[in-house]
């Protein structure tokens, strides 16, 4: 049998929950016997490949249209989709902007910002991602089959999370692996 | 009532009628999930967490509300009930914005501990977003409705246990918002700071300013200790992280007053701005200079000898029995105390709760005592019970109060006492005579008396029983946390030759005193109190003091004296 294949992305997100992935240290070399990464946002590939892959992981909230693409591919191309991290899983701190309106949020951030000089103005290019009203949890979006909460989650929970999909269990969280701060 | 037969989860079990089946499950061992119950105050089944399947029943019955019956037969367990409590849980975290990652609360929560005993993972349902306001308008803590669930503890607590009814709910359904008085900025309301509401709310709906991040339930230590804010005696759950106090809460096991405390005694010593007295100090010309605990004894000794025999040691009801004793033994002079010395037979605080009138002489109970003033409001709000004050000018319970007349006119109230069932008068030990004849008047009414002091009582009983009466050279000041005493006292000091001081905190000695000597506070010190109902209760120092301990000094002093 070949190696599982693992696919990751970031959304909105401070990439901690990324850092806790890495925090599972020397159990990484172990993963790699079982595991093939195919693609993460800190290896040369970034996106999944359209044959697809075994496991997906999300970290961090969707706030804008190209988060939402990025979700819906990966969903697409994995098997089964883990939102990891309290931003995937429930928003998280992301949403704290959600009791403002989106253009008093875009000016506080690159007009008033206290480091900002005088004259500037809030980026409108075509190109530019369109922040939504509200940011949404993984969840709101695409299907999700795992939900890993944590600000960061544990890298015990991942690594607990991950060896249980490979044992072809369901992993259920309890005790200090599963929290939400 | 006789017993009734119930089945919990296969248990079977004989419990007295007429408790709920909450109360049932825990006399079987059972656990049951609350939140919006509390076994302080009447249940109200709103939060429908405590949901059990009771057989016969229709639906899931909240077993905080229902009552028991003979050959009931209920389940806590199964999965119809966890079904129906993880989804209330749901719906609780979908409703407002609930964020542990950024919650002062985080680890102290009992919706959070909910919420990983049920392993929820992820929210189910969309949420709302709703902008909720935080009113930061108090002194000590704050209410931040983003986290409230609407479990009326605060509310409750408020109304049933203080009587002071500030808190209170406005609209319904999910519109419904706790409010103070009509929907004033906290602040601004009649709230009177006892910190019960704070102490109860489950989630960080009410969250503490001094305590916040200072550590989670699993951080903390829990010290039971006894207030020595005044003579009531209430019992404190002093809660320490890392050799520091972060948080006073009420002892819900402690007589008398079973949980409750006051602004003074929750928040008092945690936010007295004073500057702490660590190192002895004495007075050269005009300024303080550090010194040592010898050189500062010496100098003390020294100031004090000079006196010969016009030596007077004045001191604190704060004080322990232990103090008592050691400067009723170790000390030369004369021994007094700085306050008003209670010596009279006094009920205990259980008394008010069975008075059906009060007459409160000569004290406003709510700046003094104000743990008592609980008793009297939710006596008046709840009971029917009727207050009279006998006191000059303003006072806090006059709302309460049916009938108000003056000290002078104490005769006029004795027909209206007569009357009344269980009276009962409250009063200050500064009005002790007139409150005395008020009640020896009226057969069977009862004295609840009370003095600043937190341990006048024991201190005369261990021989220093006189109040303070002057004309001495020099003073030793045993100060504790005092934050200062009557003018007589403080001009008769600043006339002396010599003052020597053990205090917590410099002020206000330092404008008097030659020498200032540390002394632990209450937190810090360990020994017993006599409170003004007779009881002898424990101080517990909860964190370490450097220096020496309170008795430790009284004794070193005594031997460089004798």
């Amino acid at each position: 049998m070949g190696k599982v294949t693992l696919c990751s992305d970031w959304l909105d997100v401070c990439s901690g929950c990324h850092m806790s992935l890495l925090d599972i240290d020397e159990r990484i070399i172990e993963l790699v016997k079982h595991v093939q990464l195919l693609s993460t946002p800190v290896t040369d590939l970034k996106h999944p490949p359209e044959e697809g892959c075994d496991v997906g992981i999300l970290t961090g909230a969707v706030s804008n249209d190209h988060q939402e693409e990025v979700a819906r591919r990966m969903r697409e191309r994995c098997k089964v989709l883990i939102a990891v991290g309290d931003c995937a899983v429930t928003g998280g701190i992301c949403t704290m902007r959600n009791f403002f309106d989106v253009e008093d949020v875009l000016e506080r951030s690159y007009v008033e910002t206290e480091s900002t000089d005088e004259g500037q103005e809030v980026p409108r290019s075509e190109e530019i991602a369109k922040l939504y009203p509200q940011v949404k949890a993984v969840n709101q979006v695409v299907k999700v089959d795992l939900h890993i909460p944590g600000c960061p989650p544990p890298a015990d929970a991942l690594w607990y999370a991950i060896t249980e999909l490979l044992a072809g269990r369901t992993p259920v969280l309890t005790d200090d692996m599963l929290t939400y701060d | 009532m006789p017993d009734v037969r119930v089945t919990i989860d296969g248990t079977e079990g004989s419990v007295p009628a007429g408790i709920t089946v909450l109360e049932a499950c825990r006399k079987l061992g059972v656990e049951v999930p609350t939140l919006c119950d509390h076994p302080a105050i009447e249940p109200i089944g709103a939060c429908r967490i405590c949901l059990v399947e009771v057989e016969k029943q229709r639906a899931l019955q909240p077993a905080c509300t229902f009552p028991v019956s003979d050959g009931m037969v209920v389940h806590t367990r199964s999965d119809r009930v966890v079904d129906a409590r993880r989804f209330v849980l749901q719906l609780l975290f979908s409703e407002r914005n609930h964020f542990c990652m950024f919650c002062q609360m985080s680890g102290s929560c009992d919706l959070q501990d909910l919420a990983y005993d049920y392993g929820l993972d992820h929210w189910e349902f969309d949420r709302a977003f709703p902008r909720m306001g935080v009113d930061a308008s108090r002194e000590f803590f704050v209410m931040d409705h983003n986290r409230c669930i609407l479990c009326r503890r605060c509310v409750r607590v408020c109304d049933e246990l203080v009587g002071n009814a500030t808190l209170g709910v406005k609209h319904r359904g999910a519109e419904t918002m706790i409010i103070a008085d009509m929907d004033v900025p906290f602040g601004e309301s009649s709230c009177i700071s006892c910190g019960t509401c704070l102490q109860v709310c489950p989630t960080g709906a009410l969250g503490d300013r001094a305590s916040a991040y200072m550590g989670a339930t699993d951080e903390i230590t829990r010290v039971k200790s006894t207030c020595t804010g005044c003579s009531v005696g209430c019992g404190v759950e002093l809660v320490v992280r890392q050799g520091r106090v972060i948080r006073v809460e009420g002892d819900w096991d402690a007589a008398p007053s079973d949980g409750l405390l006051c602004e003074i005694g929750r928040f008092g010593l945690q936010h007295d701005k004073r500057r702490r007295a660590r190192q002895p100090q004495v007075r050269q010309g005009d300024g303080w200079v550090d010194s040592t605990w010898d050189d500062a004894l010496s100098a003390a000794a020294k100031g004090l000898a000079a006196a010969g025999g016009e030596l007077s040691t004045l001191v604190s009801g704060t004080a322990t029995n232990e103090m008592g004793a050691a400067i009723a033994a170790k000390l030369p002079g004369t021994k007094q105390q700085l306050g008003t010395v209670l010596l009279d037979d006094s009920a205990g605080l259980a008394a008010l709760d069975e008075a059906d009138l009060f007459v409160v002489v000569g004290t406003d109970l709510t700046v003094e005592h104000q743990v008592a003033s609980f008793s009297i409001k939710r006596g008046v709000r709840h009971r029917g019970a009727r207050l009279m004050l006998v006191c000059d000018g303003d006072n806090g319970l006059a709302p309460w109060a049916f009938k108000q007349v003056g000290l002078n006119e104490a005769a006029s109230v004795l027909d209206i006492i007569k009357g009344a069932e269980q009276a009962v008068v409250v009063y200050d030990a500064k009005r002790s005579s007139v409150a005395k004849a008020i009640a020896e008047a009226v057969p069977g009414a009862k004295c609840v008396a009370f003095t600043d002091g937190a341990n006048t009582k024991g201190l005369a009983a261990a021989g220093v029983a006189e109040a303070f009466a002057g004309g001495a050279k020099a003073y030793l000041v045993v100060a504790g946390e005092e934050t200062g005493a009557d003018e007589s006292v403080m001009a008769a000091l600043g006339a002396a030759d010599f003052v020597a001081v053990q205090a917590s905190y410099a002020q206000p000695w330092a404008d008097v005193a030659d020498v200032i000597l540390p002394m632990p506070t209450m937190w810090e010190k360990s020994g017993t109190v006599i409170s003004a109902d007779g009881v002898e209760r424990e101080v517990r120092g909860a964190v370490a003091f450097e220096g020496l301990s309170d008795v430790t000094t009284i004794e070193r002093l005594g031997a460089l004296l004798s």
